[in-house]
């Protein structure tokens, strides 16, 4: 179970401005809302990469804000983290690349036939072929191919929580429908706590138990697909609708 | 009018006060940074948690790779003092004073200040950039999420192996420069080689050595640590990177002059 409570976070400008919300346990949370709202900022702050200025969040009855170092790195290997581009270590090979999902005892018997099975496996599992991709670098791979040995990394070591962040953004139609299919298949066979942040409402209305609509650092709405697609807020309509939200950006070019 | 005079003065005044603050909170900001660095560095080196294999590959990559052009730059620095020293000594002092010189020039100045230039530009650059691109595109931030310490898995590595083979670089350029520096001499001024051997012995102290090498384990220490800070803290992608690894080079340069200028009142006197 992961829980925010109360969030605050500013840069330059507030960020996060009090967010509270609770992800139950085997969850899957779609976090939707216009760039630049927080939504990849409260990911980080998920599993410690940022620091929140105010509020805490709690993972497994653990928080993270006044965990020692120590213990952050343990909550941190309880997650699974789906980068937007990847973050594929350019100097490593793909097999190596996966492996350092594993605990740090594990990956450095990389050449062992227990560890390079679960590194197979783990890229079968994203719909990749091991003995074509194992020794590639992340350099030769298309964007879709390096979007799924990200997934590959971040599940190979059975996280109990999942973050995706934006993990289908710059990929084709076929190519984001493929992760589309993955994430789903991911979070119904190992039954994880998973948070997606993304733009794609249809695979969000898809893949997601609830969704939250995040919007100037608030949370605006947090409801099941169902409530979502019926719900009477102005900003969850263009959202949920292709024509209502071309006709809310009509708005806002009218009103500039 | 006078009123006006007295308002330039005074933005005049405010704005070097505000050049002045935040020129000293951007040192003081690195200073600390460099420090906090500094110790994760030696805590994770206590702890054990540095890969030997990673130190090793370090150690090749900045050590054994950077001799061809440590040597250049040792056979060069000998080749100039000894045909400067020449071109001062003739007819005025006798020529085997050339051999002292020569060594003592190498020894104590050119061979671990020329060292710590070639590494500035072959090593410390590249710490710089390769750091920094990972920061941008988000693989330290993976390290993080992967439950690993990048300082143990990057800097420490670095900085250990950058300890280990300056001095022997600085070694290397030393001797690479006074053997130029003999045949220099002899092939230039006619210097034969005991004549030369005898100048250099005759002001030789043996503390000289020594010295020459601490300067070696200080820069190789200095570098990489300044360089691996520079990375780690290297903001807004490729212009990011770019603008980091001139800082960091700019900022490798300056302090490896300091500490140079620290030496001789430290050590010497």
């Amino acid at each position: 179970m992961i829980e925010y409570r109360d969030i605050y976070k500013a840069f330059d400008a507030p960020v996060l401005t009090g967010v509270s919300l609770r992800v139950e346990q085997g969850e899957c949370l779609s976090i939707v809302g216009p760039s630049g709202t927080g939504k990849s900022v409260l990911l980080k702050i998920t599993n410690g990469l940022l620091r929140p200025d105010r509020g805490d969040v709690i993972i497994e009855g653990e928080s993270v804000l006044n965990a020692s170092r120590e213990a952050l790195e343990k909550i941190r290997r309880k997650i699974g983290y789906v980068f937007q581009y990847a973050a594929l270590f350019d100097s490593m090979s793909v097999c190596e690349n996966v492996c350092q999902g594993l605990p740090e005892k594990e990956a450095s018997r990389i050449r062992s036939p227990e560890v390079l099975k679960k590194v197979c496996q783990a890229l079968e599992a994203v719909n990749l072929d091991p003995k074509h991709i194992v020794n590639a670098l992340p350099g030769d791979l298309s964007g879709g191919m390096r979007k799924r040995v990200g997934l590959a990394r971040a599940i190979v070591g059975k996280p109990q929580i999942l973050l995706y962040d934006e993990p289908v953004t710059g990929l084709d139609p076929v190519n984001s429908a493929v992760v589309g299919l993955l994430i789903k298949n991911i979070q119904e066979q190992l039954r994880v706590t998973s948070i997606v942040v993304t733009h794609q409402i249809e695979q969000a209305l898809d893949i997601s138990d609830r969704i939250a609509l995040l919007e100037k650092g608030k949370l605006r709405f947090v409801g099941s697909p169902a409530e979502f697609r019926a719900s009477p807020d102005r900003l969850v309509q263009a959202f949920a609708d292709p024509r209502a939200a071309s006709a809310a950006a009509f708005e806002i070019m009218e009103e500039l | 009018m006078s009123n006006m005079l007295i308002g330039v003065a005074k933005s005049g005044v405010f704005g070097l006060l505000r050049i002045i603050g935040r020129t000293a909170e951007g040192v003081g900001r690195h200073a600390g940074g460099i420090a906090i660095l500094f110790w994760r560095v030696v805590e994770a080196t206590l702890h054990g948690r540095v890969s030997l294999r990673e130190v090793l590959a370090q150690t090749y990559s900045m050590g054994v790779l950077s001799v061809p052009l440590v040597c250049v730059t040792g056979v060069l620095s000998g080749l100039v003092t000894s045909q400067q020293g020449g071109y001062q000594f003739t007819g005025s002092v006798p020529l085997y004073v050339l051999g002292s010189v020569v060594t003592s020039s190498v020894i104590l100045e050119l061979g671990p200040v020329m060292t710590a230039f070639v590494l500035i530009g072959r090593v410390g650059a590249r710490i710089t950039a390769e750091l920094g691109t990972m920061k941008v595109s988000e693989q330290i931030d993976a390290l993080y999420s992967l439950g690993r310490d990048p300082i143990a898995t990057l800097a420490a590595p670095r900085l250990i192996a950058g300890t280990i083979s300056t001095p022997l670089l600085v070694g290397i350029a030393n001797t690479v420069g006074v053997f130029a520096g003999l045949v220099a001499s002899q092939m230039t001024m006619g210097l034969g080689p005991e004549s030369f051997l005898y100048g250099a012995r005759l002001f030789w102290h043996d503390w000289d050595l020594l010295y020459s090498l601490t300067k070696g384990l200080a820069f190789g220490f200095t570098i990489p640590l300044f360089a691996c800070h520079m990375g780690l803290i290297t903001r807004g992608g490729a212009e990011g990177v770019g603008r980091s690894t001139t800082s960091s080079v700019v900022l490798m340069i300056v302090s490896v002059l300091i500490l140079d200028a620290l030496f001789p009142p430290l050590f010497l006197n």
